[in-house]
């Protein structure tokens, strides 16, 4: 297909056939891409380099990273849900609640706190993240996000990138720029082996976190009068407000609700990859948002079956793919195959795996 | 609160507290500044040489403010009595005399990193214990006093007093920008000396600044005739393009002036601007947000450097193609680009509103992780880039310094420019506002989605490779690193802070938030945390940019005012 | 025609013709005069914002920690550096230097952090007669025999990949007894070329380079890596990369059957005690290719200029690159003392010519190693060391006991 046919060709008549070159350029694509993902994967197969039991390590420190996309792509779900707004700065909400859990955990770890009561202090860190991460939310909501409630276009979005450097250099300035490690407890290291398969308990309890922060958003969202306003705000904000619905509430207990959700999701990250720094919630920050969208953004199980996926695809993929096919150095392309993934998945289901189609939100 | 209550007890709580208020405000604010570091590094930077440095003018500024804000009638305060200011600066001055001692007595180090005892001594004029505390005070009392001064005196005095401060503060704060270009020719290195010294502003030339803002402020006042001035304006045309020219003429001469520092700056505006313009199309009238906006930059400058390099990895080196010259490369890395566009956008046709977003954002993401990794490397190089490019040359002429790129690069945006201006009032350009507004009835009216779509995106990237192309010539060298998301991200928004849809705002947009980190590359760690307010303040200040399009600005008041009233009829 | 219109029109044109007239009037001159009282302005640039921003901090920091140790002045006169952010990039490095280039104030510059950067700035700083002293920009092309002149201004205090790569391949052949090695880089330029440099050699000795390996540095889970390593059954793993996928890589290996006794290898990136804290037990018996800085090699004091760092910065440096800063600045004051001429008023007379002469009669012996420069600007002459960490404890950190040298 040459670019002059697209731009000498009149509008209207031939419309039929130029849509269906598309297709079948869409169809070559899609089987080209099928195509070498298949053969990579039986190429990988065949080759028998990993084993069964490396395979299922694989899928489960993916599904571990996944937890804690699904957790950040929870928050950003939950506040597009109701404002049609993309927070661009939650990774970097993220990244200050690891903060505010490193001091605890060192504070504890030098009391010896942390090893006397592992549970209590684990219980303070996450507390003290989830307030650290809603606080910030919330005053990035009132500042930076309220302004903007009625205007259509992409300021709230340049606004939200704006919010997103402030933070950044906010935290660089007050607690430097080096790489900050969580102490380390013993139980942080335990393995449970159920059929022989070693799996971390750590790991257990991040997806464990996920997976019921997933399930009480969730009952919130669908079974409390707070939901009910949330939903009703999300579909149309104007006859909510005429309905007695106190929308700056909804919103703001929206932004709360994403806070914690960040709360948890740096407290996890911090807990498996025991490192905090002040640009990491950048990269986790735009996966998660990837895996929002994948999922369906504004949806709570689409963003944890997102997540969930997003860290799969990354943990096997490079292995699964390009192995096989004798690429150099396949997981320097691990972020372009969940790219890749996600934008298959966006050409087949443009609206995501669980979302409602594009038109009916835009009312 | 309700008008009945308001007695005299209720008035004066309520000073009381507005006072109280606005001190703590700012007491946080100085608690801020002082625990990133700002204050520190700005303690290094004097306003004016041997008197005042910028950490002590910001501070000052603040509690000026904050007496000034005080005075301020709202619709909650319509009566605003004076000693709310002395009051706030009390408050505000008394909190950070606190924060001092509280540096001193517990060492928080190890936590923040910026709170030293030197902290503490800039906070109390370097002044030991309650003499200090009462002299930090005392400052903000006054200032804040000064300012609720301020603020009382005629709108016309202050009109004259501020622009003369804020020159005076500008030309001391940027004054290694200032004398760079100052230095950088014999002309004006002959009167810089009575302006700056070595360790920045003199404080005669900071009063004779001063004298020369307030003799421009006041120039409107001498020379307006009564009337007749603002009458005629407006529908002679010549009225209307003279700025634009006026804006041209000033490119066209700054860099030369300004010497070569300038001149690289300006290029670099003027390749956002390129680049501006290219997206704007995309999304200021075709409505498609690109977040990969950086793929076209890359492929334009790739293409060009594989073409014209003189490296191993150049065509030409191993396959029986010849080395092409700039002039050739360019209009084939500009095609590379909207072939580019068109397979990016053929995928994501179906995609709409954040959705496409993400789906361009990946795109992008791609496509530098492609070009980065190894395993493209034998053709691109990979990590270690390209490097030798040579400069552009016509006959003899090379292309070499920073200015003759910079005219390069201006041509090139005055023609992408007209091409754009022509665009948008094509036939197409119709039809990319029509499917901005809603596609499905745009296609009832019988526009070609397919078609307008993919041809926003060729034309967009056609504009993105340009740039790329005089890129690659400009840094001698291509490198994947060059092309983060931070690109796209800052293509995109010096876009929305200029004005969707304007071109004229894109060329305010780029100078702005690429000129303003360009004038803040000495503030080394800094420059993103203003980069980041300056995005917020602009994005509160001007939701649709500083220069909006006028096209724009109709379709956007309608459902403002359409949610405003729906607020308003909550009970 | 209203009186202000004609006010502007003039004005304008007067502008207009005064800026034409200042624009022929430019021009470059070769020395620069230091009047009393006046300072030496040293220009520098490096990655200072952005994911990198801890790297080119750390140099900043060596440069302003050596003009402390001067009391801050040189030749009697206060020292000021004019640090650029140049932000890992060829044209963050253009714009910085340009702005650089054109201060004529400035005697010399230092830095940068990334090959990349000094690839677009070298000549431009040269080219208005600077010189310019890396700090942590490896790439073998800046001071290849065959360098264009444009980078005749250029040294660097740090070692050059093509001696770092070879010396590692050595010992790791030679020393550890390793015949098969996996690389791993992190898409940098720096860490590409030093495994790619040090694979060739590794080849030529006769061992064997089972794969050629690349993480992001915001990689978090290395286990599928690690993994495939473990496949390849190498006896080493070469890693020079960075301490956050470092420490992700050092501990997650520990975890991967297979790599629980192979040898990792790092490189300069990590030697700092922040790996210590990052990777927590799992650093002890990791190795650093670092140049050989012991007391007992040196007699000098690396560990003071750590132990300044902390109390300077209120946090440690995150990379051992802040040595090859601190020198840079030494070699810049030593040229300087060397080659300026001063007045009888006090003034100092700095001529650029003979201060880029001045650099390459200088030796001395630095934080990083034995500083002397070749003809083509490579001032670090690499001494190898490797070093092993015994334990994760921060306090212990001191290059020499912990990490132990092992070599030579």
């Amino acid at each position: 297909m040459s670019e002059t046919s697209l731009i000498t060709a009149a509008p209207g008549a031939s419309a039929r056939k130029r849509i269906n070159g598309i297709d079948i350029f869409m169809w070559v694509l899609r089987c080209a891409v099928a195509a070498i993902a298949l053969f990579g994967t039986v190429a990988t197969l065949l080759e028998g380099r990993y084993s069964l039991a490396q395979w299922f390590d694989f899928a489960m420190f993916g599904l571990t990273l996944g937890s804690v996309y699904a957790l950040i792509a929870l928050g950003y779900t939950m506040v597009y849900g109701v404002l049609r707004m993309i927070n661009f700065a939650h990774g970097d909400i993220t990244m200050t609640g690891a903060f505010a859990g490193y001091f605890v955990a060192t504070g504890a770890s030098r009391s010896g706190l942390l090893a006397a009561h592992p549970i209590l202090a684990i219980l303070a860190i996450f507390t003290i993240a989830m307030v650290t991460c809603i606080a910030v939310a919330l005053a990035t909501e009132r500042f930076a996000y309220r302004p903007f409630r009625n205007s259509p276009g992409q300021a709230p979005l340049i606004c939200a990138i704006g919010v997103s450097f402030v933070l950044e250099q906010t935290v660089r300035g007050m607690f430097g720029s080096g790489v900050k490690s969580y102490p380390v407890t013993p139980w942080q290291d335990a393995v449970v082996t159920p059929l022989g398969m070693r799996i971390p308990v750590i790991n257990l309890f991040v997806m464990g976190c996920a997976i019921s922060a997933m399930v009480i958003l969730y009952l919130i969202v669908h079974r409390t009068r707070m939901g009910m306003a949330m939903r009703a705000v999300s579909e149309d904000k104007a006859a909510a407000s005429l309905m007695g619905v106190d929308v700056d509430r909804v919103v703001v207990f929206a932004f709360a609700l994403g806070g914690a959700m960040a709360g948890v999701a740096s407290v996890c990250y911090a807990l498996i990859y025991q490192q905090v720094h002040f640009f990491m919630g950048f990269a986790p920050g735009i996966k998660a948002f990837g895996a929002a969208v994948l999922g369906g953004i504004g949806s709570i199980p689409g963003a944890m079956v997102g997540g969930m996926f997003l860290g799969l695809i990354e943990a096997v993929g490079p292995a699964l793919f390009l192995d096989g096919l004798g690429i150099t150095a396949p997981y320097q392309l691990r972020d372009a195959i969940g790219f890749l993934v996600l934008l298959m998945v966006l050409i087949f289901r443009p609206q995501g795996l669980f979302g409602e189609a594009m038109a009916k939100k835009r009312a | 609160m309700s008008v009945q209550q308001d007695d005299l007890d209720g008035r004066l709580s309520r000073h009381l507290r507005r006072g109280i208020v606005t001190g703590a405000g700012a007491a946080l604010i100085a608690i801020y500044l002082g625990s990133v570091g700002l204050l520190a590094m700005m303690n290094a930077r004097p306003v004016v040489a041997n008197v005042l440095t910028l950490a002590q003018t910001a501070l000052l500024a603040i509690a000026f403010l904050v007496g000034l804000l005080s005075q301020r009638t709202s619709a909650k305060d319509r009566s605003p009595v004076f000693w709310t200011a002395p009051l706030a600066g009390l408050v505000a001055g008394l909190l950070a005399a606190g924060f001092a001692s509280l540096i001193l007595s517990i060492n928080l180090r190890s936590i923040f990193i910026a709170l030293t005892p030197p902290l503490a001594r800039l906070l109390t004029f370097g002044q030991p214990g309650i003499s200090g505390a009462g002299l930090l005070v005392a400052g903000s009392v006054v200032a804040a006093s000064a300012g609720a001064l301020y603020q009382r005196l005629p709108h016309k005095v202050r009109r004259l007093i501020f622009p003369a401060a804020l020159a005076v503060l500008l030309c001391g704060m940027f004054q290694e920008f200032i004398q760079v270009i100052l230095q950088s020719n014999a002309l004006f290195r002959w009167f810089a000396p009575w302006f700056y010294g070595w360790d920045g502003l003199t404080a005669r030339g900071g009063l004779t600044i001063f004298a020369i803002a307030l003799a421009f402020a006041a120039l409107p006042f001498l020379v307006r005739r009564p009337g007749g001035f603002a009458g005629s304006a407006g529908s002679h045309p010549w009225r209307r393009s003279a700025p634009a020219l006026l804006v041209l003429l000033l490119l066209l001469l700054v860099p030369i002036a300004g010497g070569p520092y300038i001149a690289q700056v300006f290029l670099l505006i003027g390749l956002y601007v390129l680049m501006g313009m290219g997206l704007n199309l995309e999304l200021g009238l075709a409505g498609l947000l690109d977040l990969g906006f950086v793929a076209f930059f890359a492929t334009g400058a790739y293409i060009t450097a594989i073409l014209t390099a003189d490296s191993p990895l150049a065509l030409a080196h191993y396959t029986a193609v010849p080395s092409f010259p700039f002039w050739a490369a360019m209009p084939l890395a500009v095609l590379g680009a909207v072939l580019m566009g068109i397979l990016f956008g053929i995928p994501v046709l179906g995609v709409k509103g954040d959705y496409l977003a993400v789906a361009t954002l990946g795109l992008g993401e791609i496509v530098r992780i492609v070009v980065q990794s190894d395993a493209a490397a034998p053709i691109l190089g990979g990590a270690q880039g390209i490097l030798q490019i040579p400069k552009p040359q016509i006959g003899g002429f090379q292309f070499g310094s920073a200015v003759s790129l910079f005219y390069l690069t201006l041509a090139a945006a005055i023609f992408a420019a007209y091409c754009a201006w022509r665009l948008e009032r094509s036939r197409l350009g119709r039809a990319w506002i029509a499917l901005r507004e809603d596609e499905d009835v745009a296609q009832a009216m019988g526009i070609n989605l397919v078609q307008s779509k993919l041809l926003a995106y060729a034309f967009g990237a056609a504009f993105a490779g340009l740039a790329g192309s005089i890129f690659a010539v400009m840094v001698n060298s291509v490198f994947p690193s060059s092309f983060q998301l931070l690109m796209s991200i800052n293509v995109l928004a010096l876009i929305v802070v200029g004005g969707l849809g304007s071109l004229s705002g894109v060329v305010l947009g780029a100078l702005v938030l690429i000129g303003l980190p360009e004038a803040l590359r000495e503030f080394g760690e800094f420059r993103y945390l203003f980069y980041g307010l300056a995005l917020i303040l602009t994005m509160r200040l001007m939701p649709e940019g500083l220069w909006p399009a006028g096209r724009r600005r109709r379709r956007i008041v309608v459902p403002a005012t359409g949610a405003r009233s729906a607020q308003a009829a909550r009970p | 025609m209203t009186v202000s219109k004609r006010i502007c029109k003039r004005a304008f044109a007067g502008a207009v013709a005064y800026l034409a007239l200042a624009g022929a009037a430019f021009s470059q001159s070769s020395e620069v005069r230091i009047e009393p009282g006046a300072p030496i302005v040293i220009g520098g640039y490096w990655v200072l914002s952005g994911g990198d921003a801890a790297l080119g901090n750390d140099q900043k920091r060596g440069v302003e920690l050596a003009i402390k140790d001067l009391n801050g002045t040189i030749l009697n006169h206060p020292v000021r550096l004019l640090a650029e952010d140049s932000q890992c990039s060829a044209e963050g490095g253009q714009t910085a230097a340009t702005k650089l280039a054109s201060n004529p104030a400035v005697v010399g510059v230092i830095g940068p952090s990334c090959s990349s950067e000094a690839t677009a700035a070298a000549p431009i700083l040269w080219n208005a007669g600077l010189v310019s002293i890396g700090t942590s920009a490896t790439a073998p092309s800046l001071t290849a025999p065959d360098r264009k002149a444009d980078y005749k201004g250029f040294l660097r205090t740090v070692f050059s990949d093509a001696d770092q790569g070879p010396a590692d391949a050595k010992w790791i052949h030679d020393g550890l007894k390793a015949k098969t090695v996996v690389t791993i880089h992190d898409g940098s330029p720096y860490t590409q070329q030093l495994t790619a440099e040090m694979a060739k050699t590794f080849t030529g000795l006769g061992g064997k380079i089972a794969s050629q390996e690349a993480v992001a540095p915001t990689d978090v889970d290395m286990r599928p890596l690690l993994a495939r390593i473990a496949t390849e059954k190498p006896d080493a793993v070469y890693v020079p990369i960075f301490v956050p996928a470092t420490a992700q890589i050092l501990k997650q290996a520990k975890q991967t059957p297979g790599l629980e006794k192979v040898a990792f290898i790092g490189g300069g990136g990590t030697m700092s005690p922040d790996i210590m804290d990052a990777a927590g037990d799992a650093v002890i018996g990791f190795y650093g290719a670092f140049p050989d800085v012991t007391p007992e090699a040196q007699g000098k004091d690396y560990p003071k200029l750590l132990q300044n760092y902390q109390d300077e910065y209120g946090e440690a440096p995150t990379s051992g690159f802040v040595a090859n800063a601190y020198d840079a600045l030494t070699l810049l004051r030593m040229a300087l003392e060397k080659s300026a001429k001063t007045e009888a008023d006090g003034t100092v007379v700095v001529d650029k010519k003979a201060l880029h002469d001045a650099l390459f009669t200088i030796k001395f012996s630095g934080m990083s190693g034995d500083i002397s420069c070749t003809a083509d600007g490579q001032c670090s002459a690499f001494k190898p060391g490797i070093y092993q960490y015994q334990s994760a404890d921060r306090s212990s950190f001191a290059i020499g006991t912990n990490p132990k040298k092992i070599y030579p």
